[in-house]
């Protein structure tokens, strides 16, 4: 019978009064999508009022599906801690009331819960700290995609194909006895006659039984296959190079599946730039460039000057509805194209590029890169090894060429940029101190919720509301998690007397 | 007056049988168990529409479970008495089932047990593969319902035996639970049907066609084997007014929404629609049914049912649907302003006109048409199930 469809709002049960009606509306919905790649688990270090936190929220990979949320008071004197979802659309006025987060047995200051995400699509878990010093609310942007389906296990397959037999099997043995013994009366025994329709029954309700059975299996057949092509897909993108007055010109597109251009939905700038892209060489890992292309139906940049070879290329936006996404491309650079670009001027005064191997590092123990200006990144011991799925802590201090710890210039408002790739390219982040989130995500939550936006929906968000003059401290930490285990490469940015500087480091997770 | 005594005569051609060995209290025990079941289901659907979050453990999911048991155990416990220590009378009214044996009705209520026991591992992976479901009719939702249907075919078979094998009051009884028994039966379709059944789909063929392909055979299975008078419209009655009930005693209870987006103002629990004007359409197939019995082969009855059914069902949902479509429904009463949390005021807005997108915009005629052959073909499986039923000794 009937499939009908979600989207737009969660849901439940019934009541496809609703979702009937929402068949007509999913064409309105933006391309969903995924932030980072391979990378989902959300992390975010900051501040929720006076508090210092540490959010995680471990995302489910079907919607609707169960968000776990663990919350670490890092400084402060909570008395209890509460988290809510919060869906773009509907805001915080159309969020469900808060949960308690349960402290977390034989753990101090730590706290968790499980946050149902009904729809697709932004959403933030707002977590607010109750204590001593009041009370504070921090928004943590997450994006709801269903990314996978579960399988089924063999031990519960063969159990409900065992259970399911059994049922088939009473049914027919129901035929049997309902056209045969149950129409005798009581005290006589059953003649011939009555037998033998009692055969003709279930000889003709078996196959008519197996065949409802098959329309059942055909259905689910027919589920599952709507459910995938509802799935999180990445966009499909094409990336070239052109010439403009002779100088290499690197062009990023989204591309239907004819691959013609597509046009994006409205964005909004993360750090002041509609786009945050990145090069890697695949196959060393050596060249890295960080760009900010402009976006004019197409993203476009200068190409800077890297090392021939096949790089990827990871592209990270954030629409105004405040969801990320990390649009994923190949390019192939010729010597050609090389040299070519290396008399070219940068696109945007912050980009930044580097030619360089990585600095191996072994675990617990200190790993020192040396970096252009002279100046030194060491990536400080942590008390652990770095395991996959485990929260981990990315410590690093840079010092001047003299030793002393360096002051730092913001770069993009911030004062350290990391990227992480795994060597074969299924992950990629793009992280900052305050963790995996995208902060221009989280001040669409926070205006959104003033009622700052138009009836189009567009917000008004400066070029330079991130900006930020002060020197800032040459120790910092990235809050991370590891999705899986493999060799990862961490380039870590950051802006020392007007130059970028980029650390490269190598880990095995 | 020749109304009733075709009736009584219809009646009186249910032979009488010698032995009384189906248990009373099983029987009202299975009827119970229906009940149970059929209301948790309302509150459980009630509670998504208002609550959203579930787990097990809430009354409504508690409710279906217990009537689950307390029809499979009962049964359970019959079966294994009258194979074990039963009498030679118990014996004798069972059937034999894999070596044990009970009466039809309880092997029934222990396989509609078994469904439901068997849909819930299988709901439950269901809801982390793709995600907490949004629909009534999904897989294991559809296991889940043949289990209920179960259980109530298993009331109707338990109280139709005591009902044939008593007299007096005491049949008067089981007849009555029989009646209540096919209204839960007649509530169990009308939620499956709930999808196709939203007021502004019933000035569209699909509505009606949907309502003639599954309403005839129920009301005229449980019809054909009840000696009361006027039992469809009786079960009809009773459908409607327990499922009025529980709309009105519902809504009086405050609740909130515990997921979101909520897009909805929510301060009470919402609940399902309006019933179905079933009393009408039931009442005709009674009248036609009593008038025509044993003048007419089932082969030629079974269309004039039918097209009793789809005018009669067409004549009352059709005027009552542009009122519904009105403010005026939009009451306590009528609860025609039942949204969903998740609805959102563009949705809420398309309430107040009738569907007129596909499949609801297929013209009328031919649906109609159709809902008349599907009814007829509904209306003489019924018969003919109900006849079955009349027979059934053990
Ligand atoms: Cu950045």
């Amino acid at each position: 019978m009937g499939k009908l469809d979600d989207e737009s709002a969660a849901m439940i049960a019934r009541v496809l009064r609703a979702l009937t009606l929402a068949l007509t509306f999913i064409a309105l919905v933006p391309s969903l999508s995924d932030a980072h790649v391979g990378s989902p688990d959300v992390v975010f270090d900051g501040k929720a009022g006076t508090y210092d936190v540490r959010v995680i929220v471990r995302v489910p990979s079907v919607v609707p599906g169960l968000a776990d949320v663990t919350v670490r008071v890092l400084r402060g004197d909570e008395r209890r801690v509460l988290i809510r979802p919060v869906f773009w659309r509907a805001g915080v006025a159309g969020a469900p009331s808060a949960d308690v987060a349960t402290p977390v047995h034989g753990a101090s200051k730590l706290y968790s819960g499980q946050l149902w995400l009904m729809a697709r699509g932004a959403y933030s878990v707002y977590v607010t700290v109750e204590g001593a010093e009041g009370s504070g609310t921090v928004a943590v942007p997450v994006v709801s995609v269903a990314t996978g389906r579960l399988g089924m296990s063999t031990g519960l397959g063969l159990l409900l194909a065992a259970l399911g037999g059994l049922l088939l099997a009473g049914l027919i043995t129901l035929v049997y006895a309902g056209a045969g013994e149950s129409v005798v009366e009581p005290g006589t025994t059953i003649d011939p006659p009555t037998r033998r329709r009692a055969r003709l029954m279930t000889i003709v309700a078996a196959p008519l039984l197996a065949m409802a059975l098959l329309g059942g299996a055909k259905w689910w057949q027919s589920v599952d296959a709507t459910y995938q092509t509802r799935m999180y897909h990445p966009l499909a993108t094409r990336a070239s190079i052109a010439r403009e007055a002779g100088r290499p010109v690197l062009r990023f597109a989204v591309v239907d599946r004819n691959g013609r251009d597509l046009q994006l939905d409205p964005l909004v700038p993360d750090h002041g730039k509609l786009m945050h892209l990145f090069l890697i060489d695949s196959a060393t890992l050596n060249g890295f460039a960080h760009l900010h292309p402009v976006y004019t139906g197409a993203f476009y940049s200068p190409l800077p000057p890297l090392a021939p070879g096949t790089y990827r290329l990871f592209g990270d936006i954030t629409f105004e509805t405040g969801l990320t996404n990390t649009l994923a491309g190949n390019l192939q650079l010729t010597r050609e194209d090389s040299l070519l670009a290396a008399s070219s001027t940068p696109g945007d005064p912050d980009d930044a590029w580097i030619n360089a191997s990585g600095a191996k590092r072994i675990d617990r123990i200190a790993t020192v890169d040396t970096l252009a200006d002279g100046s030194t990144m060491e990536w400080r011991s942590d008390s652990a090894k770095i395991r996959a799925g485990d929260e981990t802590t990315l410590r690093f201090r840079v010092r001047d060429p003299s030793g002393t710890v360096a002051r730092l210039e913001p770069y993009l408002g911030m004062n350290a940029h990391a990227v992480i790739v795994r060597d074969d390219g299924s992950v990629f982040v793009h992280l900052h101190p305050a963790g995996t989130v995208s902060l221009t995500a989280q001040r669409v939550f926070a205006l959104r919720d003033r009622g700052d936006t138009t009836t189009r929906g567009r917000l008004k968000l400066g070029a330079d509301t991130m900006q930020n003059a002060m020197p800032m401290a040459g120790e910092f930490s990235f809050p991370y998690i590891f999705p899986r285990s493999g060799s990862y490469r961490i380039w870590v940015q950051v802006r020392r007397d007007g130059r970028v500087v980029t650390g490269v480091f190598d880990v095995v997770v | 007056m020749t109304i009733a005594l075709d009736s009584i005569r219809e009646a009186a051609s249910i032979r009488e049988s010698a032995i009384v060995a189906t248990d009373a209290w099983h029987a009202r025990a299975v009827v119970f168990a229906a009940a149970c079941v059929m209301i948790g289901v309302y509150w459980d659907i009630s509670w998504h529409m208002t609550i959203g979050r579930d787990t097990f453990w809430t009354p409504a999911h508690l409710l279906i479970q217990a009537g689950g048991l307390i029809a499979g155990l009962s049964s359970g416990y019959v079966a294994l008495r009258n194979t074990f220590v039963g009498t030679g009378a118990q014996r004798e009214a069972s059937v034999g089932f894999w070596g044990f044996r009970a009466p039809l009705g309880a092997w029934v209520c222990v396989w509609g047990c078994g469904a439901m026991v068997l849909s819930a591992p299988f709901d439950n992976w269901w809801h982390n593969a793709y995600g907490l479901d949004v629909q009534i009719i999904s897989p294991p939702h559809m296991i889940l319902a043949l289990g209920i249907v179960a259980i109530t075919v298993g009331a109707l078979l338990l109280t139709l035996a005591r009902q044939n094998q008593t007299t007096g009051t005491e049949q008067k009884q089981f007849a009555t639970l029989f009646t209540i028994a096919a209204a839960f039966w007649i509530m169990n379709v009308w939620v499956m049907l709930s999808e196709y059944s939203y007021k502004e789909f019933m000035h569209s063929g699909l509505f009606y066609r949907v309502a003639a392909t599954y309403y005839p055979l129920v009301l005229l299975t449980t019809a054909r084997a009840n000696t009361l008078r006027w039992p469809a419209t009786k079960a009809s009655a009773v459908y409607m007014g327990l499922t009025l009930a529980l709309m009105w005693t519902l809504q009086a209870f405050p609740a909130e929404p515990k997921l979101g987006p909520i897009y909805q103002r929510i301060t009470h629990m919402v609940t399902m629609d309006f019933p179905v004007l079933m009393v009408v359409p039931a009442f005709g197939l009674d009248v036609v049914r009593q008038r025509l019995h044993g003048r007419v082969r089932d082969l030629w009855l079974a269309p004039l049912l039918a097209l009793t059914f789809v005018a009669l069902f067409l004549a009352v949902e059709w005027p009552f649907a542009s009122f519904l479509i009105t403010t005026h429904s939009r009451n306590w009463f009528f609860n025609g302003a039942n949204y969903v949390y998740f609805m959102t005021n563009q949705f809420a807005a398309r309430t107040f006109s009738f569907a007129d997108w596909e499949p609801w915009s297929r013209p009328l005629a031919p649906q109609l048409a159709f809902a008349a052959l599907l009814a007829t073909i509904s209306s003489y499986v019924g018969l003919k199930w109900g006849s079955w039923m009349t027979k059934v000794r053990r």
